[in-house]
């Protein structure tokens, strides 16, 4: 009988000892967080450290803003700890997707009123609305570095308010990040300040809020770095040059040889400057910005 | 035993008188019974679902109304507010908002427009398929699905808010993608959808052909250099697929799309309070309500009714009770021939008694078994009565 009695009082602190362990277990897990670019994973990653687990389910040859998640992609958001969305449209299968709000954060809800629009072109009407168009939000938040610390700010918040008993780590972690950030926009304003006025052309419209933080006179047109330029394209360049002389193309990524002889041909030399929407082949967010702003230079000297 | 016999074969002689006393005894016991029951039917479902809803928020109105709606999704539907109250809500991070549109109906059973925050706020699991996922699905109940055979993979239509509403606005035919396990509350009734899949069935969101790329002439009423307007043959879809719902848009800032109440769940009691302080402002078009005070208020006018009716039932129980004892006095009286018969060969008047006492139990039984049976048909429909009655 004290035999059993003794047993059952060993029994108690390991019990309790399993229910500890079990509750700091599940602190402890990382936050699973899923994100819809590579932008937010890297500031996600470089913010949570070990205490996250960041997904970006995304091919890596397919442009993030583009994807269309499957059921299955979007059944995996919907169980995560927390989805970290870019906001200003992008992504637009995020409208016609149902996620949990409570898990949901809008990185760049705080500067909506700094969102820049872009208005398609021709109008139309049908039924009752009368006169609309369909107008859309640049999406590409992160090419004005600033922006882009306010983004990694954002996140941060969410991570403490998930893990507040790691808030002063994280704070830390964005500290860090903020100052990388930047750190790159200065070094972007000192190097276009020398001639910020010079006219280059975008070879996709993705560089709004690039143009936009950083005073610049850039014109877009719609042109795919693998792809050699057809006839029609060159034509409406030719078209353009008229008004905007300008003498640099900066690419999305390294062009190809035949489109880089037609630039040449035209006087115009070609420069690359990755969005980074998705994961880079080598390096991270912060050396392939770097690389960016090496490339960017000889446009502005 | 003879007793009851002998009884018997009076009651069964006398059928008519019989079954009348019955009646009588039997309405007398199942009235105030019935009535125990509805009412803590409707106190159960009414507390349970109201002490589980910390806040609601809606316009200003009647309180009744858009609790009513909000927890129950009744048939009052009180006035929109603007999806900007989330927002608020959602900004202030005291509490987290879930937003909910009841408008519409899809054959004859609530849509209801929220978001995934719903179901885990009530607990809510698919006993079948899945969650929704893309504008366009639906789970519904499970009374829902057992009342139309909907199953995962079924569809559902929902239906025009009026018959004669010709330019209204078109019905969207759902995908059922889950069947929720059954609650025994009023999500079991409804049809839930996303929040923007609702805004789609008010038109609000739609898809349709690309106007900007139309050939067909007789879609384009008009055409310059920088607009094309549509005529009114221009196709809206009706059914959201994989293939046409990228062409599915809104119009204007959804900030200001219409929602019936939110449902604010506060982090803490102290965040609730602070909240409910935020819309004390005389010029607030919103208010803020702790829906177990307002069903309180409304369950203590049903238990006020409930005692005038427990003072009626009482009284004509007394009358019946007082007229089923004239009838067995007069009874006795007509049979007095037939119990000096009884004594005069060799009955004693105790037996005589015992006669008369067999024929009452008898009746008293059967009216129990009867009352019984009554109770056991309300009991099976008391969650339904409850609904018809209290909620609407």
């Amino acid at each position: 009988m004290i035999n059993e009695m003794r047993s059952y009082f060993l029994l108690v602190p390991v019990l309790l000892f399993l229910l500890l362990s079990t509750a700091a277990q599940a602190v402890d897990d990382p936050l699973d967080v899923y994100v819809v670019n590579y932008p937010l994973k890297y500031f996600a990653e470089r913010i949570g450290g070990p205490h996250v687990k960041v997904t970006l389910p995304v091919p890596a040859d397919v442009d993030p803003v583009y994807w269309t998640p499957k059921i299955a992609d979007i059944g995996a958001y919907q169980q995560v700890d927390l989805i970290l969305l870019n906001g200003a449209g992008y992504a637009k299968w995020v409208n016609t997707v149902s996620l949990p709000r409570s898990k949901t954060v809008d990185t760049s809800r705080g500067f909506k009123d700094r969102y820049i629009t872009v208005k398609e072109t021709m109008t139309h009407s049908h039924g009752a609305e009368g006169k609309h168009a369909h107008e859309g939000l640049a999406f590409t938040t992160w090419l004005d570095l600033y922006l882009a610390s306010e983004q990694a700010e954002a996140i941060a918040e969410a991570l403490a308010r998930r893990r507040p008993q790691l808030q002063d780590e994280f704070r830390a972690n964005f500290q860090s990040l903020e100052k990388d950030l930047l750190a790159l926009d200065g070094r972007i304003r000192a190097i276009v300040s020398a001639n910020n006025t010079v006219p280059i052309i975008f070879s996709h419209p993705v560089y709004d809020y690039f143009v936009k933080a950083y005073g610049l006179n850039g014109r877009s047109v719609h042109w795919e770095p693998e792809q050699e330029p057809s006839s029609a394209q060159i034509a409406e360049l030719r078209n353009l040059l008229e008004t905007h002389p300008a003498r640099w193309m900066i690419w999305e990524g390294t062009p190809v040889k035949p489109a880089v002889d037609v630039l040449h041909a035209m006087d115009i030399q070609s420069a690359a400057f990755n969005p980074c929407g998705n994961v880079p082949s080598d390096g991270d967010f912060l050396t392939v910005m770097q690389q960016n702003v090496v490339n960017l230079e000889p446009v502005f000297r | 035993m003879h007793s009851f016999y002998l009884a018997w074969k009076y009651i069964i002689y006398n059928r008519i008188k019989t079954a009348v006393l019955v009646a009588c005894v039997t309405l007398i016991a199942f009235l105030p019974f019935a009535l125990q029951l509805l009412l803590e039917e409707s106190e159960r479902q009414l507390t349970s679902r109201a002490v589980s809803t910390p806040l609601v928020i809606g316009a200003k109105g009647s309180a009744l109304d858009l609790v009513m709606n909000t927890l129950y999704f009744g048939d009052e539907h009180p006035e929109a507010i603007r999806m900007e109250a989330v927002n608020r809500i959602w900004d202030s991070e005291l509490a987290l908002p879930i937003p909910v549109y009841t408008r519409f109906k899809a054959r004859g059973f609530p849509i209801v427009g929220t978001t995934l925050d719903y179901f885990e706020f009530r607990r809510l699991e698919p006993a079948s398929g899945r969650n929704m996922a893309v504008l366009g699905e639906c789970v519904v109940g499970a009374r829902v699905s057992a009342d139309l055979n909907l199953k995962p993979g079924g569809s559902l239509v929902s239906s025009p808010e009026s018959l004669f509403d010709l330019a209204g606005v078109y019905p969207l035919k759902m995908k059922v993608v889950g069947v929720l396990e059954k609650a025994h509350t009023s999500d079991d009734l409804a049809v839930f959808v996303d929040l923007k899949t609702a805004w789609v069935i008010q038109g609000l969101g739609h898809g349709h052909q690309d106007v900007t790329r139309l050939t067909d002439p007789s879609l384009v009423l008009k055409r310059s250099g920088s607009n094309v307007a549509a005529t009114a043959k221009l196709y809206h879809y009706m059914e959201i697929s994989d293939k046409n719902i990228g062409s599915f848009h809104f119009h204007g800032n959804t900030d200001g799309y219409p929602i019936t109440a939110v449902i604010a769940v506060p982090a803490d009691e102290k965040s609730g309070t602070i909240l409910q302080g935020r819309y004390l402002s005389k010029n607030e078009n919103q208010q803020i309500l702790r829906p177990k005070v307002v069903i309180d208020g409304l369950l203590q006018n049903i238990f006020r009714i409930k005692n005038v009716l427990d003072a009626v039932v009482s009284v004509v129980a007394l009358a019946t009770i007082m007229a089923i004892v004239l009838v067995f006095a007069l009874s006795l009286r007509l049979r007095q021939s037939e119990i000096q018969t009884i004594f005069k060969i060799g009955c004693s008047r105790l037996t005589i008694a015992k006669l008369l006492a067999a024929e009452i139990m008898i009746i008293v039984a059967a009216s129990g078994f009867l009352c019984g049976f009554l109770l056991m048909v309300v009991n099976r429909f008391t969650n339904d009565l409850v609904r018809r009655l209290f909620i609407g």
